[in-house]
């Protein structure tokens, strides 16, 4: 039996149509302002339902079923949710694979920080927003809060953010910051150096709680279930507003924009966030000693062994061959013994060809494919590599004949030896008689 | 150095009055053995240990003949008849045969 693991990997596939998304709103408002966001969703085939925050019946799970796969919190201003939603009950929701998508503003609430903090960010204090003197736009209201962000500023991994983000961005909101520590959070956007984080209504006394580059202003986490987490600063940077406003920035280099960047880099997210993107499993596994087709799950020390496996990605709702040129291989006997990369072949099938090493033992062939905005795939097989069978060696090889000769000389020796020995009078009989 | 030149041709000259002759059969057998084992150990420097269990096997089997061979000497000798009380000559020839047979069964096994 292959005895075969997969994580990494979801084994089902659902159809898009049957997304349940549960959207939490402060208020019904917001259905409105950010309609071009849900219509979006809508026509990607989301089934939402608006729910508000507070709302005193909200369930994410019914009977033990979670009634949702994916869910939006656009409710800055609630103090607590209502229902059986609270913060426990949402990271339970992530723990058991389901996906968040969340922004907040200046005003968020302790339960965002809440929330923020459990997801590996660090949110600022009430009332505190991102400020930069530099970098505003032009419809500011003269606290320098609604910022320009250069799309450079954006993390540079296409399959979260996508590969097309040429315009400015507009943001206004509050700034995270990430634990270093944490390797699974990723700063989707960062501000620019000449931003902070602080109340910009009263005077600056103590060192803000992020400075420039550190500040983040959308965050993601890939948890290790391959559940999703995008958690913006900004609610504004959601709304049709912030979609369809032209950018001036007032000073430095003055960037102009009909529109802004928005839009495109909201939808990017949300269809990374709820797993429309960057999705990986391994549909077959395919391993056999060169020249022989059956597959083996015991090797011989030093067999040339043919690896095969086939990789899909997700793309527009189905499962198509992965392509990547970086894929490892490693066949691992507590330390990998070997690690090499695969090659690509047509079909997303992948195949490395290397020799068993010359030692044995219980081995397992391990592809651990963990690259930003993926999911993590990781597969491994266990075989066994035993040493040669008696039959197998070598044998009368010419560098050892002397040592033949010796050991049968060996033996012809006792033999004369005995006959002597046995045969031999003593001539003084004396000796013996002591 | 003096009593080491004493000693020598007086250790020679009691050897040959005093060891009766089936003890120095065992021991040309033993010198015979001791050869054969230095004569592979330099084939083996000089070579390297490639087919590594022939050179194991081919080496042992020396040693194991050589340490038979003392073993039949020590009771053999009627200067040790107090020390193997019970056991005749003929008692420890058989057992020395019989350790050799075991040792051959292996070194032909191990030898490849």
């Amino acid at each position: 039996m292959q005895f075969s693991l997969i994580l990494g990997t979801i084994f089902f596939s659902l159809a898009l149509a049957d997304q349940q998304t549960l959207v939490l709103v402060d208020n019904l408002n917001i259905r409105e302002t950010h309609s071009l966001f849900f219509k979006s969703l809508q026509d990607r085939g989301y089934t939402l339902t608006f729910k508000l925050a507070d709302d005193a019946n909200l369930v994410l799970a019914k009977y033990g079923e979670y009634l949702y796969k994916n869910l939006i919190i656009f409710a800055p201003s609630v103090l607590e949710f209502g229902g059986q939603v609270d913060t426990e009950a949402i990271t339970k929701f992530i723990d058991d694979g389901g996906n968040l998508l969340m922004a907040g503003n200046a005003a968020a609430g302790d339960v965002y920080r809440e929330i923020a903090s459990e997801c590996g960010f660090e949110m600022d204090e009430e009332s505190a927003a991102v400020i930069d003197h530099f970098n505003y736009d032009a419809s500011d209201d003269g606290e320098h809060t609604r910022i320009v962000v250069s799309p450079t500023n954006l993390i540079k991994a296409p399959t979260i953010v996508g590969d097309k983000n040429r315009l400015p961005l507009l943001f206004e909101g509050t700034g995270l910051i990430l634990d270093k520590d944490n390797s699974l959070v990723m700063p989707i956007l960062t501000a620019d150096s000449t931003a902070y984080s602080y109340n910009p209504k009263s005077q600056v006394k103590e060192y803000p709680h992020a400075v420039g580059r550190k500040t983040v202003l959308i965050a993601a986490l890939q948890a290790r279930n391959n559940a999703r987490i995008v958690f913006s600063g900004s609610l504004y940077f959601f709304s049709d507003e912030a979609f369809s406003s032209s950018i001036a920035k007032v000073h430095g280099d003055q960037v102009r924009s009909e529109v802004s960047g928005n839009k495109a880099l909201a939808l990017h997210l949300s269809e990374w966030a709820f797993g429309e993107r960057g999705r990986l499993r391994v549909r077959s596994v395919h391993h056999h000693k060169q020249g022989e087709k059956e597959s083996s799950n015991t090797y011989t020390i030093t067999d040339t062994v043919v690896y095969r496996i086939e990789i899909e990605e997700l793309k527009q709702g189905l499962w198509q061959p992965f392509e990547a040129n970086d894929v490892q291989l490693e066949f691992v006997r507590i330390d990998p013994f070997v690690r090499t990369t695969l090659m690509k072949k047509p079909n997303g099938v992948y195949e490395a060809v290397f020799k068993v090493p010359d030692v044995w033992g219980v081995y397992q062939f391990k592809v651990d494919y963990d690259r930003v905005g993926y999911t993590r795939l990781y597969h491994s097989t266990q075989v066994s590599v035993r040493p040669l069978q008696h039959t197998q060696y070598e044998r009368f090889i010419p560098s050892a004949y002397p040592y033949y000769v010796s050991a049968f000389s060996m033996m012809i020796g006792v033999f004369l030896f005995s006959f002597v020995f046995l045969y031999y009078k003593e001539d003084s009989p004396k000796t013996k008689s002591e | 150095m003096t009593s080491l030149t004493a000693v020598i041709p007086k250790l020679y000259q009691e050897y040959t009055t005093k060891t009766s002759k089936k003890l120095k059969i065992i021991d040309a057998y033993l010198l015979y053995i001791f050869l054969t084992a230095v004569i592979q150990f330099v084939y083996c420097c000089l070579v390297g240990t490639f087919p590594f269990n022939s050179f194991l096997s081919g080496f042992i089997s020396t040693v194991s003949s050589f340490v038979l061979a003392v073993c039949l000497r020590l009771q053999v000798n009627p200067d040790n008849k107090t020390e193997f009380q019970g056991i005749s000559a003929e008692r420890g020839f058989a057992d020395f045969i019989f350790a050799h047979l075991v040792l051959h069964i292996v070194v032909i096994n191990f030898i490849g």
